[in-house]
């Protein structure tokens, strides 16, 4: 039997099997514990503790229900998008500005610019909290949403603003050089020119700063002092309590606080790839 | 009504060095003339295109744009447009909105900036793209689009830094003659940086010839081919090179391996040291048959054949030159084959005599 | 793009160090605006609170004697303030001798948990993610659902996959146990001890991370050059060799800055720990940083304590950036 010689970018039937079976296995693992969480969500309160392990066990929405409507969760869910729409865009806009800096220009005070946000990430946040919690009950900020904004800002500005300054980078200067003698000004430049060419950038910028704040729990805990100032995050721990989770709410209440993370992620995720390069090929 | 635009001691010092890149330039741009600044990489000529568009700062001296002190202007306040080597097109922006751009910053109206876009792409072939993004362009479509967008400005002043060295061979060619015969048509003084001398030699009015931050001489072309200020402009202007070597001085004559080759009285009187550079070209090279007391001897080692006309590489016997090999041109289709050995003498008026301390050239005539 | 004086010719130098402050702000004022917001936030909210930890830490201060003004209520409503005779006091080192000799909290435990637990994490998230990566980096149908579903991970806020993957381990009615027991392996009690409770929270932080990994090491696959690949074809190069001499040494300098970030961010990854183990059983697999919460929060408040905690790990952290750094220079990486 003679066979066709196979083209250079072709490969063996083996290869492609083995391929296909690694992929769809990590794929698996990397769905299975939210499809699980899922299935869980629509099985009965008894049904989910059960030793006796099952996938589909008398379907219904009444946990979502009993979220939705006996609880605070919808108000919730409210105070954790406004929260995190507005660190979306506070956060974006400061580290697109200072990442645009970093990368374009040398001003007196850039290299420690630079260590600070290197010795950020390395402070860890847990015990940054005491001493935010008094700065913010110094500015009246506690118990607001303000307060929320700001610490997750500081989170997630250093990351931001040194990978955008990387993929600032990767935008040849020479447009910068014809803006200024097309007539715009560093700022204008910056606004025209540079950031609706930084879309992939800026892209996943919004979706770090976005998850950032929408899943965070420990500030939430410490600056939110009324039930119906709570964000998701922190809400849903009152469905832990000590020895008896109630994983019927907590199922459903983590389905629900998964869509919108999924709707960012999903307008963000054609860019990842492309923003996040140029961040981690600059050093 | 065109503007001059003058360096005056010019100079640029990169923070953290001590050598200038652009040692105090002297240089005036006529109105209307199309001047060249070309020589070797890293020898200033982007530097000074950009100190005269406001990219680079200048460390001392001054530059004006007619009566102007544009020294310390911003870029846009200068009235200039500049064509970059990478073209930096825009690549949101559409061709007509890349082109426009400049004039929509500057507050024109809708109607006015139509037409001047609509022009520009007339006179460039360009009309047919106005709406397509720069990615969807060839090479030599972008390159008209780049000269488009300095077009519209309607500026006092041409930058062009290497606008061609993105076309391959051929597109050079023809692009070279169509910018400059625009250039003549509209009259703007313009400033073109390039490392390719034969684009200097055939587009500019008049070439600036620079090196390590230093002007070497300031000439229209064939000034600069046949007079050359010294041994570098020599060596640099010209193609195939001009030979270049250092010899003994005996007599009032260099000697070239077992030759006697005489110099000029008006040379000889200049010369201080015993020893002297001559410069001869490819072309200033005539072949003698056997012996002549001024005639030296070359073993033929390339011959190249070009139908029209023929050079021969060779070395020279009991003597050497700054590059390996000397070049001569010959008469083509009766061309001395590889490895034989001829005779050569310099022809008497074509030859270039330097001082070999400074390199300036000494008086021939 | 450089700078551009902008002073115009009528610009006169004052006296030399005014003169000096006002070129300095001409010529970047703008690029200190820009950064000004951010610096502004990190220093207000960071840096002040990190010396502010620094000083913290050198003292004994706790919830009970924060205060620095003990004010009572007058009968008019006003107040009345007096200099709290119980407040912090400067205790030099001692917290830091404390800590270090065991006297109180379990330093050397919980350091020995951190190492495990960031080397572990870090090692799985770096190989798998290369190994999803250059999987990912082939053309092939279906590449860019594969991708989608890959990154989805990264998607999930940590503590909903902490629930998640506590729910999947529960040993009464996890899916874990029920699938072990299926191919009749004993059910493990996965928090009862110390490492199998570990195992789980790396689990879950490995699933968590790795889609971070995949995406950089992907990027950095597609900036090396295809005609490398070529010409190690060309020389004779194996599969195996390409990769070893070619994707290696072309991802290092993403490989460089992800493993370093990836360390300090697992080092001082907090949700994870505290929600699938919550250092169970019995503050066995507490990690510095959850060690240094509980002792800022839970109990008597400690907050010198909490301080000196996050000093050492600070500190800890900035040594091993200047060693990972110094390494790399000398393997003459420009970073």
């Amino acid at each position: 039997m003679s066979r066709r010689p196979r083209g250079r970018d072709e490969r063996s039937l083996g290869a492609s099997v083995a391929l296909h079976a690694t992929l769809l296995t990590a794929t698996a693992i990397a769905l299975f514990p939210v499809l699980w969480v899922f299935l869980a969500s629509i099985k009965p309160q008894n049904a989910i503790q059960s030793s006796k392990v099952t996938l589909i066990d008398h379907p219904t929405l009444e946990n979502y229900r009993h979220v939705l409507f006996d609880t605070s969760f919808p108000t919730w869910f409210l105070n954790s998008v406004v929260v995190a729409v507005f660190t979306m865009v506070i956060g974006m806009a400061m580290s697109a500005t200072a990442g645009y800096a970093l990368s374009r220009f040398n001003f007196p005070g850039k290299r420690g610019l630079m260590w600070v946000f290197l010795i950020t990430q390395m402070f860890p946040v847990a015990i940054l909290i005491v001493p935010i919690y008094s700065i913010m009950a110094s500015l009246n900020l506690i118990d607001t949403k303000a307060s929320l904004v700001i610490a997750y800002c500081t989170v997630a500005v250093p990351f931001c603003t040194w990978m955008l300054r990387g993929y600032f980078d990767t935008i040849p200067r020479d447009l910068d050089e014809a803006a200024a003698l097309d007539g715009l000004g560093p700022f204008k430049t910056f606004w025209y020119v540079i950031l609706p060419l930084a879309r992939p950038g800026l892209a996943v910028t919004a979706f770090y700063t976005f998850l950032t704040a929408w899943g965070e729990v420990a500030y939430a805990i410490a600056f939110i002092l009324s039930d119906k100032k709570l964000t998701l995050g922190a809400g849903l721990q009152q469905f832990v309590p000590q020895f008896n989770p109630q994983w019927d709410l907590l199922t459903a209440g983590a389905v629900l606080i998964m869509l919108p993370a999924s709707l960012v992620f999903y307008f963000a995720q054609r860019h990842l790839v492309a923003g996040l390069t140029a961040g981690g090929t600059k050093g | 009504m065109s503007t001059p635009v003058v360096f005056d001691a010019a100079t640029r010092v990169y923070p953290g060095s001590t050598t200038p890149a652009v040692d105090s330039l002297d240089l005036e741009v006529r109105a209307g003339e199309f001047l060249v600044l070309v020589g070797p990489s890293g020898c200033g000529k982007s530097t000074s295109l950009r100190m005269l568009a406001g990219l680079e700062d200048v460390t001392s001296g001054a530059i004006r744009i007619g009566e102007r002190d544009v020294t310390h202007l911003r870029p846009k306040d200068r009235d200039i447009a500049m064509v970059f080597q990478s073209y930096a097109l825009y690549p949101h922006l559409t061709v007509g909105e890349n082109m426009g751009f400049a004039l929509k910053i500057a507050g024109l109206s809708k109607a006015e900036i139509t037409a001047r876009v609509t022009d520009a792409a007339k006179v460039l072939d360009l009309e047919p793209y106005l709406d397509r993004k720069p990615k969807a362009l060839s090479g030599g479509q972008r390159q008209r689009v780049a000269m488009g967008r300095a077009i519209v400005r309607e500026p006092q002043v041409f930058l062009m830094d290497e606008p061609l060295s993105n076309l391959d061979a051929k597109l050079r060619v023809s692009t070279r003659t169509q910018i400059a015969a625009l250039q003549r048509r509209l009259g703007i003084t313009t400033v073109y940086v390039t490392h390719d001398q034969v684009e200097a030699m055939t587009m500019g009015d008049r070439v600036a010839v620079l090196k390590d931050g230093i002007l070497q001489q300031v000439a229209a072309p064939l000034e600069l081919y046949d007079k050359p200020a010294n041994a570098f402009v020599a060596g640099f202007i010209g193609s195939p090179a001009m030979n270049l070597g250092t010899f003994r001085v005996e007599d009032g004559a260099a000697v070239i391996g077992e030759a006697r080759v005489p110099l000029p009285r008006t040379a000889t009187a200049a010369l201080t040291e015993s020893e002297v550079v001559l410069g001869f070209r490819p072309e200033a090279l005539e072949m003698v048959a056997g012996y002549a007391p001024d005639a030296f001897a070359v073993e033929v080692l390339v011959a190249e054949e070009l139908g029209s006309e023929a050079f021969l590489y060779g070395t020279l016997e009991g003597a050497s030159l700054r590059d390996p090999q000397l070049v001569a041109k010959v008469a083509p289709r009766s061309v001395p084959p590889k490895g034989s050995r001829v005779h050569f003498r310099i022809l008497p008026d074509r030859m270039h005599v330097f001082s070999p301390a400074t390199g300036e050239a000494l008086p021939t005539a | 793009m450089t700078t551009v004086i902008s002073a115009g010719p009528g610009h006169e130098p004052g006296p030399a160090r005014r003169g000096r402050v006002r070129r300095l702000l001409d010529r970047h004022w703008y690029a200190w605006a820009m950064v000004l917001p951010t610096v502004l936030v990190l220093g207000v909210l960071v840096l002040y609170p990190l010396f502010q930890g620094i000083y913290q830490s050198f003292t004994d201060l706790n919830e009970t004697n924060n205060r620095d003004l003990i004010c009572t209520q007058t009968l008019g409503g006003g107040e009345d303030c007096v200099p709290n005779p119980d407040r912090a006091q400067f205790v030099g080192l001692d917290n830091y001798v404390d800590l270090l000799t065991g006297e109180r909290g379990h330093f050397w435990l919980l350091l020995v948990n951190t190492v495990v637990w960031t080397g572990a994490c870090v090692f799985f998230h770096y190989t798998i993610g290369l190994g999803l990566a250059v999987l990912l980096n082939r053309t092939f149908r279906g590449r860019s659902l594969y991708r989608v579903l890959l990154i989805v991970p990264w998607a999930v806020p940590a503590f909903v996959s902490a629930f998640a993957w506590k729910f999947l381990f529960n040993p009464r009615f996890g899916l874990i146990n029920s699938l072990l027991s299926n191919v009749g392996i004993d059910p493990v009690d996965w928090f009862n001890h110390r490492w199998t409770s570990m195992f789980a929270a790396i689990v879950t932080n490995v699933w968590l991370g790795v889609p971070f990994m995949m995406v950089a090491i992907l990027g950095g696959l597609q900036s090396i050059p295809a005609d490398l690949y070529e010409a190690a074809e060309m020389d004779g190069a194996t599969p195996w060799q390409r990769f070893r001499h070619v994707t290696l040494p072309g991802l290092r300098p993403v490989s460089s800055t992800v493993i370093l970030l990836g360390t300090i961010w697992t080092f001082n990854m907090f949700p994870i720990i505290f929600f699938v183990t919550g250092g169970e059983p019995a503050g066995e697999t507490e990690i510095l940083v959850t060690g240094a919460f509980r002792a800022a929060f839970e109990g008597l408040r400690n907050y010198s304590l909490a301080a000196t905690y996050g000093v050492l790990i600070l500190s800890m952290l900035v040594v091993y950036a200047a060693m990972y750094r110094r390494v790399l220079r000398s393997k003459g990486e420009v970073w």
